[in-house]
């Protein structure tokens, strides 16, 4: 007896056209466009201030630092859109080069802050022990202090310049936020599969790098893009204190600042502009960091 | 419970040390000499060297740490400042009074401005009221509050000729007055306070109404007002009260920025003027008790949830 073999159906299916599935940094985006009208109006107006950034050079004829004294507090007109201040400075060239110092502070404090929140957050989760028990009270002891008194403190002692008052904000945001690093890292450490690869031989270096930082990467997006909000608003608040960012850069906060004051009430463009774009840049960077948080980390979501 | 109160404050001295630690160390590590500036600019002593000696400069750094904690845990003595020799801990308790009244209003407004219409936006969920509630929280979260506090000092002023009283009398001496000149900086800032406050209160009540004695608290055919606001709203204000709790070393930040643009002689404008000054020990001292004040809130706001919640129990 013998057996005929039965020829198996072949299906005919080009591999490369089937739909694939999208990483998940790609796939966030498209289900923001499709679920969080909010988060992608905020998205948007963080772009547009992207922009004003990047082109700022291009999109005005005026230096942020060229003052013309014949053309002093002239009101919003043709030549100058929002007018100009006591020293004939254009309004609106310092609002766009404003967004290059506040993107140029908020991602430089971000980017410190997230990689030194990182590298304490996860060092002390996986560490334990008396290490971690003294970090987290060093925290603690730090948490205490009204940010922006000690903010305050610490520009006053150094002095005001730019990279200053990035290096403090970064370094203020990371111990702030390697608490929450630490705490998602605590519960990662604990999955059976960490234990593998320990059980395998995998040395520690391996072990963090491999196995809990890509599983506390979205915490750490998360955190950074709604500290970006606080760190713009905090670098601004410095600055109206005249502690922050030091002449002749414009800030927006440093435009609104208590020395303008009499040139306000002449011309009160000056106090509203800069108080609009701080405003719409803040709202934009709060609304992309909750919807991400609600996208990424739905552990963290608050109020 | 009191085991619980005696644990946590044991656990608060090491914090407490370690706040100490920070703040002398960053008044000592950080550049920028007030000693040159007080010779040179201002003529307090006939050379650097005599003036560093006066006040106590000359020596290591870990017998100036010692004897400030030390004056502080034995004679009460914060320092004296620099530049008036004055003792700070009387000018702090002298300008506390208007910092306190200016917390206590601007977390009366927020808070009030919060729950109400947290509570009508969770009540009425997905209609024409909960969208305007949660729109203004956003705005309340997006304004800068001293960006506002700009705008309101300076467009009433050129468009209807109003402008804020700058003279402050103690409430004390009147209180009428002193309300009218604390109404508005707290207003201000109240306002831009409020918008965390109202999402929070509205997740909060929208979990609470969702729950199973609620719902029998309906069959059993109570007054919608009897529900929300007996029944519901006691559960649903423990996440507000922890975050009010969270926020208040935002308050106590923020009032520097408020007393100094309204003119408000408070504990914040004795900071600021210290801090452009360079007058270490002012600002040194002022950090640790803010500190201090901030580590015993938050003890104070923990024991508060056993109050809330009696479900709590504390071991």
């Amino acid at each position: 007896m013998s057996v005929t073999p039965v020829p198996l159906p072949t299906i005919d299916v080009d591999i490369r056209r089937l739909p694939r599935s999208l990483p998940w940094y790609a796939d966030v985006w498209i289900t923001m466009l499709r679920r969080k009208p909010l988060g992608t109006i905020g998205g948007a107006l963080v772009l547009v201030m992207l922009l004003a950034a990047v082109l700022a050079s291009v999109l005005t004829p005026y230096g942020f630092a060229e003052t013309n004294l014949r053309e002093r507090f002239v009101s919003m007109s043709a030549a100058h859109w929002l007018g100009t201040d006591q020293i004939g400075r254009d309004l609106a060239t310092r609002i766009l080069y404003g967004a290059r110092i506040s993107l140029y502070i908020g991602f430089g404090a971000v980017a410190l802050g997230s990689l030194l929140a990182t590298l304490l957050g996860i060092f002390s989760a996986y560490w334990g022990g008396k290490v971690d028990l003294f970090l987290q009270r060093a925290v603690d002891a730090w948490m205490a202090f009204p940010p922006l008194l000690i903010l305050m403190s610490i520009m006053s002692l150094l002095g005001p310049s730019v990279l200053n008052i990035t290096l403090v904000l970064g370094v203020a945001a990371g111990l702030r936020d390697s608490r929450i690093v630490r705490g998602v890292a605590l519960s990662v450490r604990e999955n059976t599969y960490v234990e593998g690869a320990l059980a395998m031989g995998s040395g520690h270096m391996r072990v963090t790098l491999v196995h809990i930082l890509p599983n506390v990467l979205p915490t750490i997006i998360v955190v950074a893009t709604t500290g970006l909000s606080t760190v713009i608003l905090t670098e601004a608040s410095l600055s109206f204190l005249g502690l922050g960012v030091p002449p002749p850069y414009p800030t927006w906060g440093g435009m609104l600042s208590l020395a303008g004051l009499d040139h306000m009430y002449r011309a009160p463009w000056l106090a509203i502009w800069p108080a609009v774009a701080l405003s719409l840049a803040v709202f934009g960077f709060n609304m992309l960091g909750d919807a991400l948080r609600d996208l990424l980390d739905p552990r963290l979501k608050g109020g | 419970m009191r085991q619980y109160v005696l644990r946590r404050l044991a656990l608060a001295v090491p914090t407490l040390v370690l706040v100490s630690v920070i703040v002398f160390s960053i008044m000592r590590l950080m550049p920028g000499d007030v000693v040159i500036r007080m010779v040179e600019g201002h003529a307090y002593a006939p050379t650097v060297d005599a003036l560093r000696k006066e006040l106590g400069l000359d020596r290591p750094a870990h017998v100036q740490y010692l004897e400030w904690v030390g004056g502080i845990l034995l004679r009460g003595d914060f320092g004296s400042s620099y530049w008036t020799r004055q003792p700070i801990w009387d000018e702090f308790i002298r300008r506390f009074p208007v910092t306190l009244e200016l917390a206590a209003l601007t977390i009366l407004t927020s808070v009030s401005i919060g729950i109400l219409v947290g509570i009508v936006s969770a009540v009425r969920q997905d209609t024409a009221s909960d969208y305007v509630g949660r729109i203004l929280a956003i705005l309340a979260l997006s304004v800068p509050y001293f960006g506002l506090a700009v705008l309101v000092v300076v467009l009433p002023a050129i468009y209807f000729k109003w402008t804020p009283l700058w003279t402050y009398v103690a409430f004390t001496a009147d209180p009428i007055e002193n309300l009218k000149i604390m109404s508005i900086p707290a207003l201000v800032f109240g306002v831009t306070r409020a918008g965390p406050i109202m999402r929070i209160m509205r997740s909060a009540l929208l979990e609470v109404l969702r729950q199973d004695y609620i719902r029998t608290a309906w069959s059993k055919g109570l007054p919608e007002r009897a529900i929300v606001l007996r029944h519901a709203l006691k559960n649903a204000l423990i996440p507000v009260v922890s975050l009010v709790g969270l926020q208040t070393p935002l308050y106590i930040g923020g009032s520097v920025i408020i007393e100094a643009i309204f003119r408000l002689p408070g504990v914040g404008l004795f900071f600021f003027e210290a801090l452009t000054r360079l007058d270490y020990p002012v600002v040194q001292s002022v950090n640790l008790i803010v500190a201090a004040m901030v580590v015993g809130l938050n003890l104070v706001i923990d024991l508060s949830y056993a109050f809330l919640d009696p479900r709590i129990r504390y071991r």
